[in-house]
């Protein structure tokens, strides 16, 4: 049986507009299990990223609730649900959004040192995220401006995990990349997977959606099918095709 | 033009906060350049409308009639004198005396005239400001009136060693004898009063020789001249002088110090203004990169994008500096009556076209130059540079306190890195903080020196203080000090009485006589050189020294009674009483020109002492002998009460308007910093960072450079500040001061400075808590 790690009851979230109100997610009832990979799908719009915040806590759901753990942080206040993101959440950016004034390092380190963890401590885990990514030290003292895309979204990947997360979410990590640096990066987060970093991922990209082992479909704020394809493995075509035609059957 | 204007429009949409602020401190700026040009510019002109209204006079000469010819002499020597336009010679009375002004007691030497005679005279007649039913009394000079002193009310006032009792009839003015500080202070009487007073022989008759020269910039070596003449002729008479160059200096030191500090204080604004705007262009053109590229990209030219800039700014300086002015007129009146209260002199508000026209002229053109110097390099935008997110500016060589090796906590650590990465914002803070330092200093030196005691400034402007001074007879003389070195209750008991005497081609001086100077109380009213010793020694005033190119070693002559005797200068002295133009002489030094008629003698009472007790006594035991006695304590209490009250204004207005300035230039660098670092918070909320700890390090930012110039400033300020005020006081005749620096103060003044920046920037970063990850992410 797995852990639970966050669940959500009858999530709901809407937004006015103009006046009228538009329901982006329904009473949405979901359960997140500690070390899986869950990828989020639907078609533009569907509610794929509002979905992602609310379960992060970047934002606030309307109705329902969210738990992680034994803690609901669906009611906490902004401070609060900082400090539990800063705790328990790692962040994955499709802009990657690292901070422009600050060298590779600092930007992990300022990620870092929020959780008041030793300074060698940190400095330990961050030289072993950055070999695990592939960046070099002198890549750690260049600034934003001067990484390539992947380089900077590995960046952002360390800084994500820096604090050892207990869930890692990414919103369309590749997004923003070419096809190589793209494939770079989805091999480094299948490889923390398989470390036993839960992940949730929100994408549009069956490619990157083949790295989970748990696929969400969304449609209309409303979770519309799940499919569980198990372990990833390079190169399963039948994992390839059972996801496939689990996406035919929704509708993509 | 439409196309300016709506480039215009769209960039105030976007900074509708920092335009705002921008517009406040033009304001400012505005309000305080056109009051302190209007108190300038016209206060003073203010007294020459009234100096030719009334026909007043250049030089005034009161002296004791008793003498034989005196009249037929003064006649001819004016008459002769082709330097002469008009005369007038009119009997009076005069005596020294005091009045209770104040809360203190103001002594004067008064010129004692009719009522009817006063207003018809062809030199020097005076206006009834206030009038009244009253048909017995006194009339005053309008500088006397106050809350206790006013039409009906009764007043004791002291002529020699007569106290008498009048009813306030109403209040004058009289341009040269209107003021307890121009030698000659005018009292007016009922005609009932003046006769009860000639018949009470309570004060010598006199003639008052009021004279009005063809060339007016004669006015002073023509009033040593004539003192010389009639001293010549009649060496012990008594004969006291005032002449315009004097008497305006006298009149308007209060006006001059508050317009200093207003001009300085406005221009201070004025910088702190330019260097804001200039930290907004340049940060607008860094913000607005790409769409300044679009612009170029369109067609427009550099000029043209420089000139919208130089059009929004100017017109809104424009705009900000009308307001500024016209707010100016609302405080004017409050001004007026504080500076009315000082000068004596009423001064009726009017519209002043010329300073309107200055401080449109030096903000607008301040403001232009600012604007374009800052948007100059609009020229060096490339559009195609500028759409791909326009020229980067952050040194990639640097990384000022790397994480990893910084022994700093995470939040100080990261805003020491906001603070070494804004030179703008740190030059900015660096100019307010140094500004603001110099109006903390200048308050704590006030504080000390003025306003809580009030001795070191008498120490600077009023010379030689003690207890008491009592005038005696020369006849007298050896039996009052006789009797005052055996009475227990005086501590110490010296010579020091002033008499006028002139220098040879040069001004009338006041020259103070002393047995032993070292005995004074005050050894710092000769701050270079020496006391004089020796019969052929004088210590001159530094200010006269400086105009007359005199130095300690050289020799000068001085005259009295008609004899011309060579000293040495051995020291220099400053003594504010006459503006400037003072000696000190030995007794001896003295008698070398004539022989001392009265003697004036300072007396040190023991605590215990009341003085005025004491003063009457000495007064009852040797009657006749005693020309006047003075409580010095209040004397210099009440006059140098009104510095005080300035003073406390000053300073409350300048803390204030530091607390202003503080406000406003927080609120525009957290607001840009907000704008430059939106996104930059978006992530670190979304890392988890908490709206607290982002605004403590906003506010952090600002701190080190805050901190450092204001202990620069402080520092640098505390050793400026005595040679800065010896400055503003220069026209008194101050040229070192020696104030004390309250270090104190100062440090505690400092640190609440820099605590309320500090609490400042908090409460302006609280727009932080509406910045949410959420909104980063969603691209709003």
């Amino acid at each position: 049986m797995k852990e639970i790690l966050l669940k959500t009851e009858n999530l709901s979230k809407s937004f006015s507009n103009g006046g009228a109100m538009q329901h982006v997610l329904k009473n949405i009832n979901l359960q997140l299990y500690k070390g899986d990979f869950t990828v989020i799908m639907g078609a533009s719009g569907a509610g794929k990223s509002t979905l992602l915040y609310a379960l992060s806590g970047m934002d606030t759901p309307t109705l329902g609730s969210i738990t992680f753990g034994d803690q609901v942080i669906s009611g906490l206040s902004p401070d609060a649900l900082a400090v539990f993101r800063r705790n328990h959440c790692g962040f994955v950016f499709q802009q990657i959004y690292l901070i422009d004034g600050m060298s590779v390092m600092d930007n992990v380190l300022s990620a870092g040192l929020l959780v008041n963890k030793g300074k060698k401590a940190l400095a330990s885990r961050a030289a072993e995220l950055f070999a695990a990514v592939g960046l070099s030290e002198e890549t750690q003292r260049k600034f934003p401006a001067q990484l390539s895309g992947g380089e900077a979204q590995r960046a952002g990947i360390v800084r994500a995990l820096i604090n050892s997360p207990e869930i890692l979410f990414a919103d369309e990590p590749t997004g923003a990349l070419n096809s190589k640096t793209g494939l770079d990066v989805l091999n480094t987060l299948t490889a923390f997977h398989e470390q036993g970093q839960s992940v949730v991922m929100v994408t549009h990209d069956m490619r990157s959606a083949r790295r989970g082992n748990r696929i969400l479909y969304l449609k209309d704020g409303d979770i519309l099918g799940e499919c569980s394809l198990g372990s990833y493995v390079s190169g399963d075509s039948a994992r390839h095709e059972k996801l496939s035609a689990f996406l035919r059957e929704m509708g993509w | 033009m439409t196309k300016y204007l709506l480039i215009a429009r769209s960039n105030l949409r976007k900074t509708k906060g920092q335009t705002a602020s921008m517009i406040v401190l033009i304001l400012l700026a505005a309000f305080m350049l056109n009051l302190w040009l209007m108190l300038s510019m016209d206060y003073k002109a203010n007294f020459d409308r009234y100096h030719t209204a009334l026909n007043a006079e250049d030089v005034t000469l009161s002296v004791n009639a008793d003498a034989p010819g005196l009249h037929d002499l003064l006649r001819q020597t004016l008459e002769a004198d082709d330097r002469v336009a008009q005369y007038c010679l009119d009997p009076c009375m005069h005596m020294s005396g005091n009045l209770p002004y104040n809360g203190g007691t103001m002594t004067c030497w008064f010129v004692f005239l009719e009522k009817q005679a006063a207003l018809t005279r062809s030199i020097g007649r005076i206006e009834i400001i206030e009038d009244s039913a009253y048909t017995s009394g006194v009339y005053l000079p309008l500088i006397y009136k106050t809350d206790d002193i006013a039409v009906g009310n009764p007043i004791e006032i002291t002529i020699g060693n007569h106290r008498m009792t009048y009813t306030v009839c109403g209040f004058f003015n009289s341009i040269m004898m209107g003021s307890n500080n121009c030698t000659l202070t005018e009292m007016v009487f009922t005609q009932d009063q003046y006769a009860v007073l000639a018949q009470g022989g309570y004060a010598p008759e006199a003639l008052l020789c009021s004279v009005r020269l063809k060339d007016r910039t004669e006015n002073l070596s023509y009033e040593a001249a004539l003192k010389n003449t009639v001293s010549g002729q009649y060496p012990n008479i008594i004969m006291m002088s005032n002449c315009y160059d004097n008497v305006t200096q006298a009149r308007y030191i209060s006006q001059m110090i508050c317009s200093g500090i207003m001009s300085a204080m406005a221009f201070f604004v004025l910088l702190i203004a330019l260097v804001m705007l200039v930290s907004n262009i340049v940060n607008y053109i860094q913000v607005n990169m790409k769409n300044l590229g679009v612009l170029k990209a369109a067609g427009y030219t550099s000029g043209q994008l420089i000139l919208t800039l130089l059009l929004q700014f100017s017109c809104l300086t424009f705009g900000a500096a009308i307001a500024g002015a016209g707010a100016s007129y609302s405080l004017f009146p409050a001004v007026n009556t504080m500076m009315t209260a000082q000068t004596g002199i009423p001064y009726a508000i009017r519209f002043l076209p010329l300073p309107l026209l200055l401080t449109l002229g030096i903000l607008s053109g301040t403001v232009a130059l600012a604007v374009w110097l800052a948007a100059r390099r609009i020229r060096k935008i490339e559009p195609i540079c500028a759409l791909r997110s326009g020229i980067r500016t952050h040194n990639f060589r640097r990384n000022p306190i790397p994480l990893a090796d910084t022994g700093l906590p995470l939040n100080p650590a990261l805003a020491l890195k906001t603070t070494l990465s804004g030179i703008r914002n740190n030059v900015t803070i660096c100019i307010t903080m140094l500004v603001l330092s110099l109006v903390v200093v200048f308050s704590g030196l006030m504080t000390e020196n003025v306003i809580a005691d009030m001795t070191p400034f008498l120490n600077l402007i009023g010379g030689e203080i003690a207890d008491s001074c009592i005038s005696v007879r020369r006849e007298a003389e050896e039996d009052f000090l006789e009797e005052m070195l055996a009475d227990e209750r005086v501590e110490k008991v010296y010579l020091y009485t002033t008499l006028s005497v002139a220098h040879v081609d040069g001004a009338q001086l006041m020259a103070t006589m002393c047995d032993d100077f070292s005995a004074s109380n005050n050894p710092n009213s000769v701050f270079q050189g020496r006391f004089p010793r020796y019969d052929n020694e004088i210590a001159i005033a530094a200010k006269y020294a400086g105009e007359k190119d005199l130095r300690i070693g050289d020799e000068i002559e001085i005259t009295a009674n008609g004899v011309q005797e060579a000293y040495l200068i051995c020291g220099f002295t400053q003594v504010s009483n006459n503006l400037g133009k003072d000696c000190l002489l030995t007794r001896t030094g003295y008698e070398r020109l004539g022989t001392l008629t009265d003697t004036s003698y300072y007396l040190n009472l023991a605590p215990e002492c009341d003085i005025d007790t004491f003063n009457r006594e000495v007064n009852g035991k040797f009657a006749q002998n005693i020309n006047t006695t003075i409580n010095i304590r209040t004397t210099v209490e009440s006059a140098a009460g009104i510095y005080v009250s300035l003073m406390t204004i000053i300073v409350i207005a300048v803390l204030v308007l530091s607390a202003i300035i503080i406000a406003f230039v927080l609120y525009l660098l957290v607001r840009t910093m907000l704008n430059n670092k939106y996104r930059d918070y978006g992530i670190m909320k979304a890392l988890g960072f908490t709206t607290r700890q982002l605004i403590v390090q906003t506010a952090l930012s600002f701190m080190p450079t805050a901190v450092l110039s204001t202990i620069i400033g402080l520092i640098l300020c505390s050793l400026i500040i005595n040679p800065l005020t010896a400055l503003f006081l220069n026209g008194i005749g101050i040229v070192k001061c020696t104030f004390i620096v309250p270090a104190g103060f100062i440090a505690a003044a400092g640190c609440g400075l820099v605590l309320f920046a500090f609490a400042m920037a908090c409460l302006l970063s609280l727009k932080i808590r509406k910045i949410t990850p959420k909104a980063l992410l969603t691209g709003e």
